[in-house]
């Protein structure tokens, strides 16, 4: 075994202990990845993990350094990105993937990507000019 | 300022190039002749826009004290990103790729460390 080796089993025991747990809150992650696009709420994505929702919040930016809110609204901005980049409006990119305001996706979809959604749309069909 | 290129050490840049690419399944981007070697880029064929990877030689002698010091521990040099690491290490072991590190949980991420064939361990991720 290779000294890496080691120190992976060692870091994953102290800092991943329960293992039930680890598992229970990946999959609640699956369920945000899956079902992003819909009205999810922090009810549900917990109770993907059964767990309470102030103990789920905790864990999951354990895990995942954001909390579920925020890694919500990242996968959301990832998938407005794509249909941005495909030529989709951005009013129908906005409401593809859950939003309920173009206000507020956009004033969020530059603050995670530095560009606002009608550059990162501009820049993509410009590009596809070439 | 922007990120727009990482680097791994080879000591071979055919070697690497070919590695990385028909293995890997990198895409090459960028060849440019510099005298004895070549400014050598790949990126992922998933973001080709992306960040390129340069396939650096080694011509710093101590470069090679540290790429050996890493790999004879384990170290990766870098890691990659990948949506299933069980399935890209079955496809990359039926290419006769060698891991140091099967696929390994560690809390919300999933690990395997491969051998490049040219002096590095390289991590791939699952998060």
């Amino acid at each position: 075994m290779t000294f890496y080796h080691t120190r992976v089993l060692e870091i994953a025991k102290a800092v991943y202990p329960n293992d039930d747990l680890c598992r229970r809150v990946i999959r609640s992650k699956h369920f945000i990845d899956h079902h992003f696009a819909h009205s999810i709420n922090l009810h549900q994505m917990a109770g993907n993990a059964f767990l309470s929702k102030y103990h789920y919040i905790r864990v999951f930016k354990s895990m995942y350094g954001r909390t579920p809110h925020r890694y919500l609204i990242e996968v959301r901005i990832a998938g407005a990105k794509k249909l941005l980049q495909s030529g989709m409006p951005v009013t129908q990119a906005c409401f593809s993937v859950g939003f309920g305001s173009v206000t507020s996706f956009t004033a969020l979809f530059k603050k995670i990507t530095g560009v606002t959604p009608q550059t990162c749309r501009r820049k993509a069909l410009q590009e596809k000019q070439f | 300022m922007t990120i727009k290129l990482t680097s791994v050490l080879v000591d071979n840049q055919d070697k690497a190039l070919a590695f990385y690419t028909n293995v890997l399944g990198f895409v090459k981007k960028t060849e440019v002749p510099l005298g004895e070697h070549r400014w050598l880029t790949v990126v992922s064929p998933e973001e080709r826009d992306g960040v390129e990877l340069v396939l650096e030689p080694m011509g710093f002698a101590p470069a090679k004290v540290y790429q050996q010091a890493l790999y004879e521990a384990g170290i990766p040099l870098t890691a990659f990103h990948v949506s299933d690491v069980q399935q890209e290490y079955e496809r990359l072991l039926a290419l006769g790729v060698q891991f140091s590190l099967k696929p390994t949980k560690m809390g919300p991420a999933t690990l395997a460390v491969l051998d490049d064939t040219c002096g590095n361990n390289i991590q791939l991720v699952q998060v």
